[in-house]
């Protein structure tokens, strides 16, 4: 194998269902949903896009280009060397919308925004011209893989041009057409409303339909507005719990670091029982002396949530302190956080590590 | 280390043909695959032609060697077809196989399936024969049905750029081989006819309801198709274990962004001037040596202004034989990077430049023109491989012989 180089996260912009786009801390205050389904909490969008672009613009292409927008500012940069974005499902909403139009006009006089709203690569393509960057551009979309994928991308690219910036962002959308569809059929979503803040208690099948943008400036060499270091990433399909254990162990070598390195631990639980076990057994066994955090109580669930996940590990990392809204043990702070690991899961599926370290 | 790629199996179905060789005697024959929607339900079956793979889905089952009720939709059913023939191709052992990435592109994954029970899913009914495709529109499940049914874990990725989609699949594995992540990917990109897609295309009046006619000055529009293609890329170490003959060598790729508009390309083609450079330039090749180009061309106005521009210029007023295979297999969208990724090889291997076919009239605003006939014994070395798409997305690929 390759060295293990460093990469580092110079920037982040976030929308999610919590206050996140405005706060360099992550979770000072929570929330609460109690309809299964979480919405974002956008900013003043008149403030980040000009209005005539706005008004052309579906609802999550102005979220996710507003978390592109507020990424740069935060990155305090101009533009980037190229710009990848992950999504599960993309635009729902728009694709939900061309669907019905077409259908109920049995194919006559349709009209084009919606299906060209509702390409994956649309973000991708707006951010692009927003921030004239005809640098690289790929969108991924494999599910709960999506956004490591992006992340991995990036990281490969700066290990052949150390001096390149990638904007890698994420996006998903809570839509009602899918809640309907897989919130009735079971298997999805949580089928009695739970309140998102009880989540972990409720201890039935299913989730609660999130959804979120995020962006981060991924570069080579840290900067002023550094939040940490993004070491290492792993994506494993459909483990057993053993294989699950044995690569987690491995990952973390291969880092130079033991499990009681892990100061703490984000744990990627949907709140469904069944989906949970495997990520919870693991979680306490491996980590006992570490911080626990987990997150889809306050994002949701959604596949690219680990990016939301990667926000809260930044936060933690760069003000050295726990956002208490999210930690779920009892172990108290340690005097410095240096190594965040985040273990997440979609649909017992696709597991993903993400190592966050903090800047030396 | 880098690693150099290499391609050691190809497959492929599209509407001239169900796996490779199929589709290299109805290219030679100068045979298209164009037609009215016969598989396809639509109310436009009459005025608007397309490639269609002309069997049933029952009958697509039975050649990828699946049953009903394994929820595949026709996008991963035809994924399948070709993974499979590219798999076999290359000889693969069941533990290669188990230990390979699978790459995939789809730019609506299983919408077909999504569209036709759309109110049946939200209705009141608790089950029928749509219960299995409930959350097949979601753009990465075609590509894990397909990973679990030939028994890949180690790694599944999906890639979504509208029409240059499965180019970056190729891009993304052979960045991974490269890297050493992994030694062997499965990339290539699947994409069933859809209503869907075909009202969309449609609303923008981009269609030809004739044969489409890439680089022609009377050009009307891009004929939809569909079908699917995958390569086995394999890393220089895993080709010298194995003793494997590649058939082609993934020398360099480029990959950009118009930034111009996010349904056209710009008039000067910003985008595939830079992905095309940047092939050359990463395969560490002069322009002079590239035989043969297989061209997005997709017979739009915009795309093939913008891309004959480019070309004219990367290729100084000189362009190799150049064509645009799409009047044959129409425009299979996301699959239609590793489509004529596939024809690149055969074109490398075979020595043959494919027709532009329906060529009559040369663009104005081009010294340039495809060719309209079969060439054989083409002394072909290495072959460029645009595909570009909505969102500015801009993608090429350089193949070459092994040497």
């Amino acid at each position: 194998m390759m060295e293990r180089n460093s990469y580092y996260l110079n920037g982040v912009g976030i929308i999610s269902p919590q206050l996140t786009f405005d706060n360099p801390v992550a979770i000072t205050e929570v929330q609460q949903y109690d309809q299964n389904i979480l919405k974002c909490v956008t900013p003043d969008f008149k403030t980040l896009i000009n209005p005539i672009q706005l008004r052309r613009l579906s609802r999550f292409l102005r979220i996710g280009l507003s978390a592109a927008i507020i990424c740069l500012k935060n990155a305090k940069a101009e533009g980037a060397d190229g710009i990848i974005t992950a999504t599960g499902y993309g635009f729902l909403d728009d694709q939900a919308k061309f669907l019905n139009e077409l259908l109920q006009q049995q194919e006559q006089q349709v009209t084009p925004t919606n299906f060209t709203q509702s390409t994956y690569n649309a973000l991708g393509g707006l951010v692009a011209l927003h921030v004239k960057c005809q640098g690289y551009n790929s969108t991924y979309v494999s599910k709960g893989f999506a956004f490591e994928t992006a992340l991995l991308d990036a990281m490969m690219q700066l290990q052949e041009v150390n001096t390149k910036h990638f904007l890698v962002g994420s996006f998903d959308e809570s839509d009602e057409a899918h809640y309907r569809i897989n919130g009735r059929l079971g298997g999805y979503y949580k089928v009695e409303h739970v309140s998102s803040l009880s989540l972990y208690d409720s201890q039935t099948p299913g989730f609660l339909q999130g959804e979120g943008a995020a962006f981060f400036m991924v570069a080579a060499h840290p900067t002023d507005q550094t939040w940490c270091v993004l070491k290492d990433l792993k994506m494993l399909y459909q483990p057993d719990r053993h294989e699950l254990t044995a690569t987690l162990s491995t990952f973390l070598e291969q880092n130079g670091l033991r499990e009681a390195d892990v100061e703490v631990l984000i744990n990627g639980a949907s709140g469904d029982r069944d989906d949970d076990q495997k990520i919870n057994e693991v979680s306490d066994v491996l980590f006992p002396h570490a911080v626990h955090l987990k997150f889809k109580h306050l994002s949701g669930e959604y596949c690219t949530s680990s990016s939301f996940a990667v926000w809260i590990g930044a936060s933690t990392l760069k003000n050295q302190r726990i956002p208490i809204h999210a930690q779920v043990n009892s172990v108290s702070t340690p005097s410095s956080i240096n190594n965040v690991l985040i273990v997440n899961q979609y649909m017992n599926k696709n597991y993903t590590f993400i190592l966050l370290q903090r800047v030396p | 280390m880098i690693q150099r790629v290499f391609v050691t199996g190809i497959g492929i179905i599209t509407s001239i043909g169900k796996n490779v060789e199929e589709n290299f005697q109805s290219l030679v024959d100068g045979r298209s695959g164009i037609g009215n929607p016969e598989v396809l339900k639509t109310v436009h079956w009459e005025t608007i032609p397309v490639c269609e793979v002309k069997l049933t889905d029952e009958a697509l089952f039975k050649l990828a060697g699946i049953s009903e009720g394994q929820s595949f939709t026709r996008t991963a059913t035809l994924g399948l077809v070709a993974a499979q023939e590219a798999v076999a191709s290359a000889g693969l052992t069941r533990s290669e196989i188990n230990d390979s990435a699978f790459i995939s592109a789809t730019s609506t994954g299983g919408i077909r399936e999504l569209e036709k029970y759309f109110f049946d899913l939200q209705g009141e009914k608790m089950d029928g024969p749509w219960q299995e495709f409930r959350d097949t529109a979601c753009p990465g499940e075609h590509a894990e049905h397909i990973a679990d049914f030939l028994g890949i874990k180690k790694y599944i990725g999906t890639v979504s750029t509208a029409c240059s989609s499965s180019a970056n699949a190729i891009i993304m594995g052979a960045r991974m081989i490269r890297h050493q992540h992994i030694d062997r990917a499965i990339c290539g990109g699947a994409e069933s006819l859809s209503r869907f897609s075909l009202n969309g295309f449609n609303s923008l009046f981009i269609l030809d309801k004739g044969h489409c006619k890439p680089f022609d000055e009377t050009r009307q529009g891009l004929n939809l198709g569909e079908g699917a293609a995958y390569l086995i890329l394999e890393s220089e170490r895993s080709v010298a274990a194995s003793g494997r003959k590649p058939f082609a060598e993934l020398k360099g790729f480029g990959n950009a962004n118009d930034a111009f508009h996010l349904t056209a390309s710009s008039p000067e083609g910003a985008g595939a001037l830079k992905s095309m450079h940047e092939a050359l330039q990463t395969s560490n090749i002069d322009h002079s040596q590239v035989g043969y180009i297989n061209a997005h061309g997709t017979a739009t106005e915009n795309n093939d202004l913008s891309e004959g521009l480019a070309i004219q210029k990367i290729f100084e007023g000189a362009a190799p034989y150049f064509s645009s295979t799409k009047p044959f297999t129409g425009h299979t969208l996301a699959a239609a990077g590793s489509v004529e990724a596939v024809f690149s090889i055969l074109a490398l291997q075979r020595q043959v430049a494919f027709p532009n076919l329906n060529f009559s009239k040369p663009m104005k605003e081009l010294a340039i023109t495809p060719l309209t006939k079969l060439v054989r014994q083409a002394r072909i070395s290495y072959v460029l491989s645009n595909s570009f798409g909505f969102g500015g997305n801009t993608s090429s690929l350089l193949l070459g012989q092994v040497g």
